[in-house]
């Protein structure tokens, strides 16, 4: 960005079997100096499809968005599925490496296609929301090209800042969310990259066999699961069927994780928000790219079918609603649209947000307050570059002492205190409190023992597996929810397997998942290591450790020496 | 005392055939002859496969967890299953 210049470079060999995350953190940790300002001229934003993004493997069309956080200080991924990835990879780009910083005021998009790179300057879109703003750009660039952007909050240079990228629609809900990469991305002076794939040669494909072998394995698995099948639980009412799961689990964070079950949650449930938006005329279900069997996705819109938001996932309604003491949905609808509008990860301005709330900003429940405290970001008044820096610096400032964070990032939808093993995934893993780290690969399929009951304590290694799974099939370019179907039917997990060797012309089998996952949180963990962090930052705040939630009663009891046994 | 029956989705429609909205069904079960979760299913001939999770008084459970009055049981049905049942294993007594 220092001269903004662009070109193509050759992958090198010993990057050529890396995907998604794996290219990222790798990528990140050689070129990256740990101690850097997340800000400044050192710091790179890289972005990396996944292995099998782009082909016709299903489910597939993830991105990983890797840097040095701003939010936590460590290494970040932070991955989405969206049409960008896909042209991404048909157009044999391994990775965008931006790096450097562009001197004064100017913000630029970087146009890329076939022949190489291109910047334009792009100040007519700052200080704007990105609805209209991507609305500007399929115009302008036209309506098949990927979008991917960042908003007012990354101008303010907020550590609540995502990256957002285009759904099919064009609308901007597609988030890589985490971790304040998209205040990375505008410290450079870039607010957007388009991607025009006219002229891609396609994805190459080593072993057409067994890469078609592999996907029908897999394809075949996603459409008989129940979970993951068309009428099952993700397709008929998207991530948010969690909302009455964990509530009846005790384990639905309300009022700033004060208790773990509300009643009033039932009103935002999956179940009402799927029939609200069949009663509105928004869609349901719906994919974040094309080829996804499991579409768990959605528009979710206003009354008659208006103004169009995107998906509203189980963790926003959680962070927007619930947790915030917000119980309606509409509400939580206007204020996911404000976050994609100003370009903030929904989980930690929820954290923030019910924070504020706390702190005395608005009262807790106060849906309107809440949407205009976002409006202080779109703004840019001083409360709203406070609010912008997420969760910990609201809290400091405004003199609350419950704030909910590890390693500065706010914590997702699941109460530690009542489901146990993911509050050691929060400690643990090189990113910040992250449900994403540790999900939904099975506990079974990875050999680990134990009698998982949510409320036990002993989940070290349990954690430990989840998070070496979760990093593979964040390389994989594959969404995690593919999981749940492989998990129960075993030739789903071989053709995961057989479709990386059609891709790579490799021989991996089911025993190399594991240990792929293994070098990836390896390169971070190392990252971290040298940026500062020591075992004392895996541990989660005191109000966990000291407040028993209700209605189990329970605080987090995992040892420290266990946390430290993860690792 | 009753026990308390929470029914999900389209398991509340094995209790009221023509249940509307969305909210779960909330129902009031005194009968001395249920002792077990999988006695509830019976009573309102609900198969175990339709059901994916069970909770009761918020800990998930099977179909042999023993219940007793001033117990809540939640049933999601099989379309809602998501989480639980890959991570944990099901508290049973018998």
């Amino acid at each position: 960005m220092n001269n903004l210049e662009a070109k193509f470079e050759d992958l090198p060999s010993d990057y050529a079997a890396l995907g998604g995350r794996g290219m990222t953190s790798t990528i990140v940790a050689k070129e990256v100096p740990p101690t850097c300002n997340p800000l400044g001229i050192h710091n790179k934003i890289v972005f990396a499809p996944g292995i099998v993004t782009g082909t016709a493997a299903p489910s597939s069309g993830r991105l990983s968005v890797g840097g040095k956080s701003p939010l936590t200080g460590g290494i970040k991924e932070a991955n989405a599925g969206t049409p960008f990835a896909q042209m991404l990879a048909r157009m044999r780009i391994g990775a965008i490496i931006v790096e450097g910083k562009h001197q004064g005021d100017d913000y630029y998009l970087l146009k890329v296609t076939m022949d190489g790179g291109e910047f334009i300057k792009a100040n007519k879109w700052s200080g704007k929301g990105l609805y209209g703003v991507y609305k500007d750009l399929s115009k302008e660039f036209g309506s098949k090209v990927g979008i991917c952007g960042v908003g007012i909050a990354a101008e303010l240079l907020g550590a609540m800042s995502g990256v957002c990228f285009n759904d099919p629609e064009g609308l901007p809900s597609r988030y890589a969310g985490r971790g304040g990469l998209g205040a990375v991305m505008a410290s450079k002076g870039l607010k957007f990259i388009i991607v025009d794939e006219t002229g891609a040669p396609g994805v190459e494909i080593a072993d057409q066999e067994v890469f078609k072998v592999g996907i029908k394995k897999l394809r075949d698995a996603l459409t008989t699961h129940d979970v993951t099948k068309p009428g099952g639980a993700l397709n008929s009412y998207g991530t948010a069927v969690l909302v009455n799961i964990i509530n009846e689990a005790g384990g639905l964070p309300q009022r700033n994780f004060s208790a773990g079950r509300d009643e009033r949650a039932e009103k935002v449930s999956g179940e009402a928000k799927a029939e609200e938006i069949k009663k509105r005329g928004g869609t349901r279900p719906h994919y974040c790219n094309p080829g996804c069997i499991i579409q768990c996705s959605e528009i979710w819109v206003k009354p008659g079918n208006k103004d169009p938001v995107g998906v509203l996932e189980y963790e926003s309604v959680w962070a927007l609603g619930p947790n915030s003491g917000i119980y309606n949905l509409d509400d939580i609808g206007e204020l996911n649209r404000a976050c994609n509008d100003l370009g903030c990860d929904t989980i930690e301005a929820g954290d923030t947000i019910a924070v504020a709330m706390e702190g005395g900003l608005v009262n807790f429940g106060d849906g309107k307050g809440a949407l205009k405290l976002m409006d202080e970001i779109r703004k840019k008044t001083p409360t709203g570059k406070i609010l912008a820096n997420g969760t910990e610096i609201t809290g400091k400032v405004l003199g609350v002492t419950r704030i909910p964070t590890v390693k500065g990032q706010g914590l997702p939808a699941y109460d530690p205190r009542a489901i146990k093993g993911i509050g050691v995934t929060f400690a643990t893993t090189p990113m910040g409190a992250d449900h994403t780290a540790g999900y939904a690969i099975a506990p079974e399929i990875l050999g680990v023992g134990g009698t998982l009951d949510p409320m036990d304590p002993k989940k070290a290694e349990v954690s430990r597996n989840l998070q070496l799974a979760t990093a593979a099939v964040d390389a994989t370019g594959y969404c995690l929810f593919i999981a749940f179907a492989v998990l129960d039917i075993p030739e789903g997990l071989e053709g995961v397997v057989e479709s990386l060797n059609g891709v790579l012309g490799t021989n991996l089998t089911v025993n190399d998942v594991a240990p792929i996952g293994k070098s990836i949180i390896d390169i971070e963990l190392e990252f971290n290591k040298k940026a500062g962090f020591t075992s004392l930052h895996d541990r989660l705040p005191e109000m966990f450790l000291e407040e028993k939630l209700p209605p189990h009663n329970t605080v987090f009891d995992v040892s420290d020496s266990d946390l430290d046994s993860v690792f | 005392m009753s026990i308390n029956l929470k029914l999900f989705g389209d398991l509340r429609i094995k209790a009221e055939p023509n249940v509307s909205g969305t909210l779960p069904l909330r129902l009031k079960i005194d009968d001395s002859e249920i002792m077990w979760v999988a006695d509830i299913l019976r009573k309102f001939k609900i198969e175990d496969s339709e059901v994916s999770h069970i909770f009761v008084n918020g800990r998930y459970a099977g179909f042999k967890k023993r219940v007793k009055p001033g117990d809540t049981v939640s049933l999601f049905p099989r379309n809602m299953g998501l989480l639980y049942k890959w991570y944990f294993k099901r508290e049973e007594d018998e």
